[in-house]
């Protein structure tokens, strides 16, 4: 509001008041980018950070302090020393801790930055304009038409009245502001009940001291979980850098643990995955280790009579070979209950396999191996159904001297949208003399369901060295398209 | 220098370079292969193994899985319940991938097989000596394309002291006609053969066989050749003769099964 500019003026008009004013686009992701970063560095006031985005576009940020503030030597001194550190990198700041979350936007935005009590709260928000309840522009501009300029003029307006002009936006946000209705924050970084941090003197910047300190952490955090008697089995790594960037870290175990070597070995081969994207700025200076999902674990002691199935050895396997290569190169089987041979089996990563109904195998011959997708063959063979005799592959020829076959699958009609194009236009009566010819009802022009061409014959086959492979033939002789035949798998 | 002082350095040397030669992982191998000799029967080879099985082309990599397989669900103990099957990604479409429906048919839980695939070749021996490694692993199954020069005999001598320290059996699926030098306890050309006679279908696909040479490494009294084919209780030897012999006195339909038939009537109808 320096000379005469404000929010929300024309530029024509500010160019008058300011003839030499640089005029600068606003870059939204940047703001966006710069805001979330904030954002993440404030988590370490608070572990609860937000950004609170329904009233201002690029958001104000919210802390839940619930119990941290002693550590800060009091709400007072905290938010002193949260706006001080804000304020000595030059921006300007405004903000309030309150009871509510309401209650403190509304004190940032329209009072001095202050704490307010519990029992200040009804008193200091009656005292502040109707702006303050995160309104929008028409609402307010109603309020001003009404007279109602400040809050406790509105509630001593009756609700009903307020809900029928307003909605119920309205009635919300003042409940919300006096600690009513309950408003709930969506933290930005993974919640974390469990965890243990290290502050550096001197700022790090390689991974292997990161992964030291790791290994450190990982053994700290172990002693807590097991004093609690608890296992994990999501893990995070927060790096808080120099220039108040957050990176953070996250992997996951196949099954609850606490071993500090076998967590720290997985970050070790996360980090490898990581290569180019691992920046350290002007380096780290504060390494972070939470646990999250977390479980009772009991301890188990390992007598001479306990039995070692193995699986745990497997799942560690498993963590290690998904944390260096990726959740999805480790993969295992999981039967469909479908007849259709590549819908039958789906790859799954060990990782997180579900233990849902397990579908039993049919026993149907089928091959060792499938190609992911099948290949277009030549091949000759008796019309319409007869075994396969010749196949050309590859650019190879194949003389088949063995064959099963067929075994004949039938498209999933009820997985087609094709289901729908069974209903056949009504052929138009040729218009008798006087009559007016109506047009015909709306039909799409769509050609209808061959089952012809969804269907498929399979066959085993064998070559004369002694190859043997399963092949298909797509379509039917006598359907509208050409059947085409395709190889499929390989037998052992 | 002196001459005498000179041949006691030269000795003390060639003490030591008869150390490294004596291979202890590789005579410990061939030690523990004797023992599994029997007299005719394909012998029940014992865990820790690195063997290498050739096929001669791409295409044939069904048989040289089946082999594998065959061998790796006589290793599967409530000890060691999981086996691996590595493969590059790329390699997908080359060779296909093990199926689910297929393993079973086979005679192996689907359950039990892990499929790694990795993106290049640092990976992949990365992925497969961590595999080798961990004691509750049956075996591991790995398809090599082509002949990669990151598999040289240092890595393969590596993964075959890994094998032999935890006793996990390595299977490297290869192809191809070249022959590079490698520290595997046995290679293996597998060739394929004609399947076993349908028990109803004259012209059905019988039990799987292949046709082995042993290229290296010695088992079962100097036998290098075998004729095999694998049925769900395990490996049956087929004596050359027994090939081109009648068929085995079982009830067989004359001709092919009535399926085509059915499916032809329905379709008529």
């Amino acid at each position: 509001m320096r000379e005469g500019l404000r929010i929300g003026q024309n530029l024509a008009d500010a160019r008058a008041i300011w003839p030499d004013l640089v005029v600068q686009e606003i870059n939204r992701p940047l703001l966006r980018d710069a805001f979330e970063t904030f954002a993440d560095w404030h988590s370490n006031a608070s572990p609860m950070v937000a950004v609170l985005q329904d009233a201002n576009e690029f958001g104000d940020l919210v802390l839940d302090i619930t119990g941290v503030s002693h550590l800060f030597g009091g709400e007072g001194a905290m938010l002193r020393l949260l706006l001080k550190r804000l304020r000595d990198l030059g921006y300007t700041v405004a903000g309030a801790i309150a009871p509510t979350i309401g209650a403190a936007w509304a004190v940032s935005h329209f009072a001095r930055s202050q704490v307010v009590r519990p029992e200040a709260l009804d008193d200091i928000l009656d005292a502040l304009p109707v702006g303050a309840l995160r309104l929008t522009e028409s609402q307010i501009a109603t309020f001003t038409q009404m007279g109602l300029t400040s809050i406790s003029q509105v509630r001593q307006r009756s609700r009903k009245q307020l809900q029928a002009r307003f909605g119920s936006v309205l009635l919300l946000r003042m409940d919300q502001a006096y600690g009513h209705v309950e408003e709930r924050m969506t933290p930005r970084l993974p919640q974390a009940d469990h965890h243990v941090d290290r502050r550096l003197a001197d700022p790090i910047s390689l991974m292997d001291d990161v992964l030291l300190i790791t290994h450190d952490l990982a053994v700290q955090l172990s002693y807590l979980l097991e004093a609690e008697g608890l296992g994990a089995q999501g893990f995070h790594l927060f790096l808080y850098r120099v220039d108040h960037k957050v990176m953070t870290l996250s992997l996951n175990a196949a099954r609850l643990t606490r071993d500090p070597h076998h967590i720290s070995e997985l970050f070790r081969h996360r980090a490898q995955r990581l290569a180019g994207d691992y920046d350290a700025g002007f380096g780290i200076d504060m390494v972070r280790l939470a646990a999250g999902s977390v479980e009772r674990l009991d301890p188990v002691q390992e007598g001479a009579f306990s039995l070692d199935s193995g699986l745990e050895d497997i799942d560690r396997l498993n963590d290690r070979l998904s944390s260096r290569l990726g959740v999805t190169a480790v993969l295992q089987t999981e039967l469909v209950a479908s007849h259709l041979p590549e819908r039958a089996a789906r790859l799954v990563p060990a990782l997180g396999r579900s233990s849902g109904q397990p579908v039993a195998a049919p026993l149907l011959q089928r091959p060792l191996r499938l190609l992911p997708v099948p290949e277009p063959v030549a091949m000759t063979a008796e019309v319409p159904d007869g075994l396969p005799a010749l196949m050309i592959w590859r650019r190879q020829t194949y003389r088949l001297v063995k064959g099963q076959g067929p075994e004949r699958l039938g498209g999933e009609w009820w997985r087609q949208a094709s289901r729908l194009k069974l209903v056949e236009p009504p052929r138009p009566k040729p218009p008798e003399p006087g009559e007016t010819v109506k047009p015909p009802p709306y039909v799409p022009d769509l050609p209808l369901l061959d089952p012809g061409s969804e269907s498929r014959d399979y066959f085993a086959v064998e070559d004369q060295e002694g190859r043997r492979f399963w092949v298909f033939r797509q379509g039917l002789y006598g359907s509208a398209r050409e059947p085409r035949w395709y190889l499929h798998g390989f037998f052992s | 220098m002196q001459t005498p002082l000179r041949q006691q350095r030269l000795a003390a040397l060639r003490d030591i370079i008869a150390d490294i030669e004596r291979k202890p992982a590789l005579a410990e191998g061939q030690a523990r292969l004797d023992e599994g000799a029997h007299n005719q029967a394909f012998p029940r080879l014992p865990k820790g193994l690195v063997q290498e099985v050739f096929a001669d082309e791409n295409r044939d990599a069904g048989l040289s899985l089946g082999f594998a397989l065959a061998q790796s669900t006589g290793l599967v103990t409530s000890r060691q319940p999981s086996i691996f099957y590595l493969q590059l990604a790329a390699d997908a479409q080359t060779f296909g991938l093990p199926y689910g429906p297929g393993l079973s048919w086979f005679g192996l839980e689907p359950a039990r097989l892990t499929m790694v695939r990795v993106a290049d070749m640092t990976e992949f021996l990365w992925a497969a000596e961590e595999v080798i490694s961990c004691r509750s692993v049956a075996s591991i199954i790995a398809d090599v394309r082509g002949e990669p020069k990151l598999l040289n005999f240092t890595a393969s001598r590596r993964l075959s002291l890994r094998a032999s320290a935890s006793g996990v059996s390595m299977f490297l699926l290869r192809y191809g006609h070249g022959r590079e030098s490698s520290a595997s306890h046995l290679r293996w050309r597998l060739m394929p053969q004609k399947s076993g006679r349908h028990p109803f279908d004259e012209r059905g696909l019988g039990a799987a066989r292949w046709r082995l040479l042993l290229e290296k490494g010695r088992i079962a009294g100097n036998q290098v050749e075998w004729l095999l084919e694998w049925t769900k209780n395990g490996f049956a030897l087929v004596s050359p003769s027994a090939r081109t012999s009648a068929p085995r006195a079982t009830t067989a339909f004359p001709g092919t099964l009535p399926a085509p038939l059915a499916d032809r009537l329905s379709q008529a109808g």
